[in-house]
């Protein structure tokens, strides 16, 4: 980790009451980034990556969502700060950018007008000033003619220059952090990789943290610094990215990384998946959340829940054996 | 997927491309012939309405006696009433009465109705609960019945009658606008526009007002037509405008006594209030067609076809 956090959250969780009861979808998450630094949080669809980084920005509808715990930003806990304080702290110090780029521009606003908008909210330019800015930033994100294209409306750009755009208006304000929540998920492989390499190039030259949701462990192992892995709402493992690639100590990192395909293996071979379903939040089991699909789980997992324990002082895992008790 | 900017085939032909939405919606109304016969009989009762004085041969209540229920003829064009006054100068400057009732009793609606649908669609919940129920309440009571009850408790004069029916038609449109808004509400832009830091209140009027204004503008130009017919029906009943002065509806209910001697009496406002209404009728299918994006590819489609 370097330098100080910019961003900590600390024992985030998040339910949601429903007809059946309170599902808790986020149970005590808590990690820190640091300026420059990229966070991935890595998990599979219902692991509660999404909604942890949406209750940050306090995005989430309350009810029927419920949010404790802390997030500390610039000394103030982003969780309790006032509708007016918060709305200062989006788009401005920390931005967002969503899965999408498809549905998450507004069809009937022309690009330019919806670039101007952040500018408008934190910045207070209008008018000309606010559209050279605009120019300015799609010309950052590699969109051709950008002064032309400032009239043109969504439907106008491609997938790729829409996640241009989207990222466009992320970065207006230059923000402290910026959540890229599956922000290439949506696009195929080659975009993708141009997109990442335009973040990455745009942290740098700002200096932002950033926090990368994604399922896409290649796109992990391109990207982040450090990696936070969720299941079941909770963290299974957090760990410098090559420790944690190099050692998998929780059978859920293993078995996600086994289930990769590997180029040049032997095609007719099956994927390895693991199996069964991600555990319903209304019905977490009592032990560890794993334990239902765990090849190794023992009594003991299924009835008590591991504490995340630092074998390394960089490296944390949740669970009740060290890898050289599991895999022999 | 290639970027668009680099391989000219992906990227759409530049002229419409840079169309503007404004535009394409008035060139797909305008193709749709029914909307433009709309359009111009709109557009000939306007002219008539803003220069009805002049264009009536005869006063409003000029009296010819002597001409009493005469057919018509050159000097009275739709003929006269039973104590000799014009129809057709009677009929032109109803025109006003209509056009005056439509857009002021449907401005009152959009005003009251737009609102109530935006924020219970936005906000849900409660607020939502109330709003709509007291909507319900509103929509259960027969249109016209829930109008004479208004006029009844008011009075009946030309301005009491614009509010009942405004009145009356708050609900379509604040159902229409919720029902919008809904559909919009968990998108992911408007997630987005909240993730930069926009208040709930240019969250509404910036990005969901826009993208739900198309069927409200078509529920306008068809609300028009019945709000016509709905003051037709209540001076008719003798609730909306007070004589001598002129009204299609009233004109109408003072023609029925005559219908065997002079049909003229009632043919002609009936005739005009047929037209306008099915003027408005045409324009809103129109536009209905032309805002609605998976209509308007048809069509567009249609056109390039031809």
């Amino acid at each position: 980790m370097t330098g100080q956090p910019v961003l900590s959250v600390n024992n985030l969780r998040v339910s949601f009451a429903t007809r059946d009861g309170l599902a808790p979808v986020v149970n005590g998450l808590t990690y820190q980034v640091a300026q420059g630094e990229t966070l991935a949080i890595v998990g599979e669809s219902g692991s509660g990556k999404s909604v942890s980084s949406m209750a940050l920005m306090q995005l989430l509808p309350t009810p029927p969502a419920r949010v404790t715990g802390e997030a500390l930003f610039e000394g103030r806990n982003l969780l309790t700060l006032e509708e007016p304080e918060i709305r200062k702290v989006r788009g401005n110090k920390i931005a967002m950018i969503f899965q999408d780029p498809m549905t998450s521009l507004n069809p009937v606003r022309t690009i330019g007008k919806q670039l101007i908008e952040p500018l408008e909210l934190h910045m207070g330019l209008t008018g000309n000033a606010a559209r050279e800015r605009a120019a300015e930033l799609l010309d950052a994100v590699g969109i051709p003619s950008a002064r032309e294209r400032l009239d043109d409306y969504p439907h106008q750009f491609s997938g790729g220059m829409r996640q241009r755009v989207v990222i466009a208006m992320g970065i207006s304000c230059e923000p402290d952090v910026l959540i890229a929540d599956e922000a290439t998920t949506a696009l195929d492989v080659t975009t993708q990789a141009k997109i990442i390499e335009e973040i990455k190039d745009l942290q740098d030259r700002l200096g932002m943290a950033l926090i990368w949701i994604t399922h896409d462990l290649g796109v992990v192992a391109g990207v982040a610094d450090t990696v936070v892995v969720l299941y079941g709402g909770r963290i299974m493992e957090q760990a410098p990215v090559d420790g944690l690639f190099d050692q998998r100590r929780h059978p859920y990192t293993r078995g996600l990384l086994a289930s990769l395909p590997v180029p040049g293996r032997n095609r007719s071979k099956k994927l390895n998946a693991i199996p069964g379903l991600p555990p319903d939040p209304l019905r977490l089991p009592a032990g560890c959340p794993f334990s239902p699909r765990c090849v190794h789980a023992v009594e003991v997992c299924r009835s008590d829940r591991p504490d995340v324990r630092w074998p390394l002082d960089d490296h944390a895992v949740a669970c009740h054996f060290d890898p050289d008790e599991l895999y022999v | 997927m290639t970027e668009p900017s680099k391989d000219p085939g992906l990227t759409e032909v530049p002229t419409v491309a840079h169309r503007s939405r404004l535009r394409t919606t008035v060139e797909t109304v305008l193709r749709n012939r029914l909307a433009v016969v709309g359009l111009v009989i709109l557009g000939v009762l306007i002219v008539t309405a803003i220069f009805a004085p002049l264009i009536a041969p005869h006063g409003i209540n000029e009296v010819d006696i002597a001409n009493r229920l005469s057919g018509p003829s050159t000097d009275h064009w739709f003929g006269t009433d039973d104590v000799g006054r014009d129809v057709f100068s009677r009929v032109v400057v109803a025109s006003r009465v209509s056009l005056q009732v439509g857009l002021i009793s449907v401005g009152i609606a959009l005003a009251l109705g737009v609102p109530v649908g935006l924020l219970s669609g936005f906000y849900g919940g409660k607020l939502d609960s109330v709003l709509m129920r007291l909507m319900d309440i509103l929509f259960s009571v027969p249109a016209i019945v829930l109008a004479i009850a208004i006029v009844a408790a008011l009075g009946p004069n030309l301005v009491n009658a614009m509010i009942a029916i405004g009145i009356v038609y708050t609900p379509i449109f604040a159902r229409i606008t919720r029902g919008s808004v809904l559909s919009l509400r968990d998108a992911v832009f408007i997630r987005a526009v909240r993730s930069l830091g926009a208040s709930d209140a240019r969250i509404l009027i910036g990005h969901i007002l826009p993208n739900v204004i198309a069927p409200i503008i078509v529920q306008t130009s068809l609300s028009l037509a019945f709000a016509i017919l709905a003051e037709a029906a209540l001076s008719f009943l003798g609730l909306g405008v007070q004589p001598p002065n002129p009204a299609w509806g009233r004109m109408l209910s003072d023609g029925r006594g005559f219908f065997q001697q002079a049909p003229w009496m009632a043919i002609f406002p009936g005739l005009a209030i047929f037209v306008t209404v099915f003027a408005f009728n045409a324009v809103g299918d129109g536009l209905r067609d032309a805002l609605d994006p998976q209509q308007r590819s048809v069509i567009e489609a249609r056109g390039v076809g031809e």
